[in-house]
């Protein structure tokens, strides 16, 4: 992925947290070729659901179909019962397909026809969506929003960039050479190693300090949930043991803060009429937040 | 190229700057010091700081710069060929002598040679240091603010006009100071010189402000100076003499010296052995007189005629025969210090035995002044033997001369300045007016001093101003002074009264360090030490028939000469008129010794308050001293206590100090960490300007230890080593 590697890097954060990404961009910067990509690395079961406004929520969790041989009826998986699932444009589908897909990622399993079935090991969203002002598109709520750990932009890459991929993909495109570096038992057994980091009391104060300032930061109508406290704290242990490190120090925090953080707040009009962003405000309160540098810090 | 030219010029620029600024402290130096002329150390400077500046490697630079200092040490003062054996025998034997001095402490005694070589080493060690300051470490600010205040001392206390120095100072400070943390920043962030083809641009926000603010200084009013007093005061022990002193506009020591156009100012007490003369008693060791007063100081117009004098007759006379004489004899050594080229001698010198034979002597007659000479040009007698006529003057001749003056006399010793104040003449006249003879008038102007409030003093006397007179000054408003204050006043009081004197100078009795028994006497005779401190001035009043006869108006002095009342003439002669100082004498035993205590004890009892307030300033401003070395030396000497004692401690707790004073010493060289900066960001820019990656590694140590909790003690030799390097290269 050409001039992707923090995109690349960030996906892997979420994966290891066993979280889920927003990828917001405008179509063809490459949203579902890093997913894919970053699938057939993995050596994991990949699917894809295109949403569409007709898309109905069986479309993604699957259904029971009546066998008239068997005389039973018979399961039909869902594509969310994959293991790296992409949902693309999730927000050109109602809100009804949404939330079928968004409840199998905070639960561990589905419920389809009464019966439970539970999710892959490893299981991992990829939704993308275009940004919300386009139009014909169903704007996620914002509770349905911060069940991503991550929401992230891929941004246009650079002309430089640009030229290595057209010369790139000339004979053919690449992704087809790509082989699984990991499979998923090793992945798996990451995914323990992550809960396995250590997080000094020192640094969870960090955490919690950066999370209060959003909850009391002027410019926002609603601050950062106690779910954002955990998802930033599980965010900075897996960039920690991407960075072969384990423990967390304050600048894996600083790092996912803007991605785990700016789409669990609501601005207040005014700060939005100002112009500000919910990136802008979590910048200015890590430029204002101190650092903790010594021990024992008193609770 | 590019940017080795451009910081080779940048280099350039700082390194003259710091030298232009060592100029200015060598600039005032021919006004306060005794150099003569300071342009051979400047060029000595020039050239070492070339030297320095070109960076050529040690066993080059040394040898140049040792080279350099032999040839003008040679030229200054070595006769011999240069590198020749006698030449550096002579050095040796030089450098030799200076160490004996320097070791019994006699730091007065270094002779010039060794003091110029120690200067001139001086500057070779500056050159060095200033290179180091200005272009290496890149910390000038402390000079210029030294520089800053040694000229501001300098013109406050001494001769030295700094006004210029002060705008030069300023100049070269703002440059040095403004390029300097412009070569800061541009490390800092790391912009290279490549970078800057416009670096003239650059320059002249800089050039801009320097300019601005010199000239908006300079326009400025200014506030008159708050602390005028000091000014004459000091600037009188630079420009003023003491007894005797040069009145060169140098700070004095006391001793004897010929100028003395301009008195007045205080002076340093000096103790250096002048000669040693073998006596009967003590005597007034004379040497001129002088005639002429200024209004400021004495000079002499009489230095004609000459005569050449066979020293075993000589012929020139203080006093007429009249006067009752004891025939003595005196042996006087002049001391290895004393550059005299003159004769010291008793009143009534009459010959000289064991005079060298290849030496003249060639006495002014008016003055007294007899110099010796060897071939054609003065030179110095380490030793003679004196034969003279100590005079003893009676009382009733001396009030019976009457005052049928010579007319040479008058027209010689009545001179008085015109713009003499009418208030001394008044006063002179009030003090005599009870008085019907010569001598009884000098009396009582002699002893108008001890009483009436007068003090003797050697420090705290001020110089008369431009339109002041000097004895005016002293007479009605200081009254403190030293010998010279009081000769002076005494001599034109007399003459304002019609009584012909003068101002004679020469030595005190001396201190008596032994006793001894000599051939040239039948008697034990005493030997006495004579210092420059015993140089003195006194008065010589005419009485017609009888000659010149010395008064001592100093308080806290004693005359010398006998005076003694005839009994079989006069017989009802009231005591009290004997020479008041006598009588204390007489009953209290050893004369000589009680003397010299009294001089000495009024001496030290005036200016004692003085010296101790001069003293106390003295501590004050070295605690003060102290306190800003040790606060801008802080880093310093805490690092060297800290790097001892974190060696020898080993738990986290001493880590996490070390570390965080680590950031307080890079925050003190200008590496601040913001406090949302964290530690990894912070060691990334610290060794991004060491280029090295010793922050690094020891932060992540660090950050194991508070992050991780993690217990560091396998790894402390190898962190303290990293936590030394950086506190080290941090400070270096």
């Amino acid at each position: 992925m050409i001039g992707k590697e923090e995109a690349a890097m960030l996906s892997l954060v979420a994966l290891l947290a066993k979280g889920h990404v927003l990828l917001e961009d405008v179509p063809g910067v490459g949203k579902t070729m890093l997913v894919k990509t970053l699938a057939k690395s993995l050596d994991c079961d990949f699917k894809r659901i295109q949403f569409t406004p007709d898309l109905l929520p069986s479309d993604v969790t699957g259904v029971s179909i009546y066998n008239p041989k068997s005389m039973e009826f018979e399961f039909r998986p869902g594509p969310i019962l994959g293991n790296i699932v992409l949902a693309d444009e999730i927000n050109r589908t109602s809100p009804k397909t949404q939330s079928a897909l968004l409840e199998g990622m905070e639960e561990t399993s589905i419920t389809v026809d009464g019966n439970t079935v539970p999710l892959s090991d490893p299981f991992f969203v990829m939704a993308t969506q275009n940004p919300i002002e386009y139009e014909g598109t169903y704007p996620l709520p914002e509770a349905q929003l911060d069940r991503f750990l991550i929401k992230m932009k891929m941004g246009y890459p650079t002309a430089k960039q640009e030229m290595e991929m057209l010369s790139r993909t000339s004979n053919g495109h690449p992704i087809e050479d790509i082989s699984a570096v990991l499979t998923r038992e090793e992945l798996v057994d990451l995914q323990r190693e992550v809960l396995e980091v250590y997080v000094d009391r020192t640094v969870n104060r960090y955490i919690i300090d950066l999370v209060t300032g959003t909850r009391t930061h002027d410019g926002v109508y609603l601050g950062v949930s106690p779910r954002g406290s955990i998802a930033l704290m599980k965010a900075a242990k897996a960039y920690a043991l991407i960075h072969d490190r384990d423990y967390v120090v304050p600048d894996d925090v600083q790092f996912m803060a803007p991605y785990v953080l700016s789409h669990r707040m609501i601005l207040t009009s005014e700060a939005r009429f100002e112009g500000q962003t919910a990136e802008s405000i979590i910048d200015s309160l890590l430029s204002s937040t101190s650092i903790p540098v010594k021990r024992n810090i008193s609770e | 190229m590019m940017e080795d030219r451009q910081s080779f010029i940048y280099k350039l620029i700082l390194y003259i700057t710091g030298f232009l600024l060592f100029c200015e402290w060598m600039r005032p130096m021919e006004q306060i010091s005794d150099t003569d002329d300071v342009r051979v150390f400047l060029i000595y400077a020039t050239f070492c700081f070339f030297v320095s500046f070109i960076q050529v490697p040690w066993y080059l630079s040394i040898p140049l710069k040792g080279l350099g200092l032999a040839f003008i040490i040679d030229g200054l003062y070595i006769a011999e060929r240069i590198f020749s054996r006698d030449w550096f025998s002579v050095l040796y034997e030089q450098i030799l002598f200076n160490i004996q001095m320097i070791q019994s402490q006699e730091w007065w005694q270094m002779t010039p040679l060794f003091r110029s070589l120690l200067f001139l080493i001086l500057l070779w060690l500056m050159s060095y240091l200033l290179y180091y300051w200005f272009v290496v470490a890149r910390r000038m600010f402390f000079f210029v603010l030294l520089t800053l205040i040694y000229v501001t001392v300098v013109d406050t206390f001494t001769v030295y006009d700094g006004k210029w120095a002060i705008v030069r100072t300023f100049i070269l400070g703002m440059i040095a100071l403004g390029l300097s943390s412009f070569a800061k920043v541009m490390d800092q962030e790391s912009i290279s010189f490549k970078g800057l083809q416009k670096a003239q641009v650059w320059a002249l926000p800089l050039l801009s402000i320097i300019l601005f603010s010199s000239a908006a200084a300079y326009a400025s009013p200014k506030l008159d100076p708050q602390w005028p007093d000091p000014v004459p005061y000091i600037e009188s022990a630079a420009g003023g003499a003491g007894p005797g002193g040069s009145g060169s506009r140098t700070v004095q020591k006391v001793g004897y010296g010929e100028d003395d156009s301009r008195l007045g100012g205080s002076f340093i007490q000096d103790d250096t052995p002048v000669f040693r003369a073998t006596a009967d008693g003590e005597r007034y060791w004379r040497i001129e007189s002088k005639d002429t007063y200024t209004g400021k100081g004495w000079e002499d117009t009489l230095e004609d005629p000459v005569t050449n004098m066979d020293p075993q007759n000589i012929t020139y006379e203080l006093f007429t025969d009249n006067v009752e004489v004891e025939e003595q004899t005196v042996m006087i050594e002049m001391s290895r210090q004393a550059s005299f080229r003159k004769l010291v001698y008793p009143y009534g010198l009459s010959s000289l035995v064991r005079f060298p034979n290849d030496y003249e002597l060639r006495v002014h007659e008016n003055t007294g002044e007899m110099d010796t000479l060897k071939g054609e040009s003065p030179a110095k007698v380490n030793e003679f033997i004196a034969n003279y006529e100590y005079p003893s003057f009676e009382y009733d001749q001396l009030r019976e001369a009457g005052d049928d003056d010579p007319q040479e006399i008058r027209d010689q010793y009545l001179q008085l300045p015109d713009g003499l104040p009418n208030r001394v003449r008044n006063l002179a006249g009030q003090i005599v007016e009870a008085e019907d003879n010569r001598y009884d008038r000098a009396k009582a102007i002699e002893s108008y001093f001890s009483s009436n409030g007068f003090e003797y003093s050697t420090t705290d006397v001020p110089v008369p101003d431009e339109n002041e007179d000097y004895v005016d000054q002293f007479l009605f408003e200081s009254q403190l002074g030293y010998c010279d204050n009081f000769s002076t006043s005494m001599v034109v009081m007399l003459r304002s009264e019609g009584i012909p004197a003068r101002w004679v100078k020469g030595f005190t009795g001396g201190e008596r360090i032994d006793t001894r028994d000599t051939d040239l006497s039948d008697d034990l005779q005493n030997v006495y030490q004579v210092t420059s401190g015993n140089a003195h001035s006194w008065v010589e009043v005419y009485f017609p028939e009888v000659g010149w006869v010395p008064f001592e108006p100093t308080k806290g002095f004693t005359n010398n000469t006998d005076f003694y009342t005839d009994v079989e003439t006069e017989e009802g002669e009231d005591p009290a008129v004997a020479p008041d100082s006598e009588t204390p004498e007489d009953q209290m035993g050893n004369p000589q010794q009680m003397e010299e205590e009294e001089s000495s004890d009024a001496a030290g009892a005036a200016g004692s308050s003085d010296r101790n307030s001069t003293w106390l300033w003295v501590l004050l401003s070295a605690i003060v001293l102290a306190a800003i070395i040790l606060y801008f030396t802080r880093y310093r000497w805490m690092t060297a206590l800290l790097i001892r004692k974190y060696r020898n401690n080993k738990d986290e707790e001493t880590y996490e100090k070390a570390y965080h004073y680590l950031l307080k010493v890079l925050d003190h060289k200008g590496f601040k960490r913001k406090p949302e900066q964290t530690l990894r960001e912070f060691a990334l820019s610290v060794d991004r300007h060491y280029q090295s990656n010793d922050m690094r590694r020891l932060t992540n140590h660090y950050e194991r230890v508070i992050y991780r909790n993690e217990a560091q003690s396998t790894q402390w030799p190898k962190v303290t080593e990293l936590w030394e390097n950086l506190i080290k290269k941090t400070l270096s």
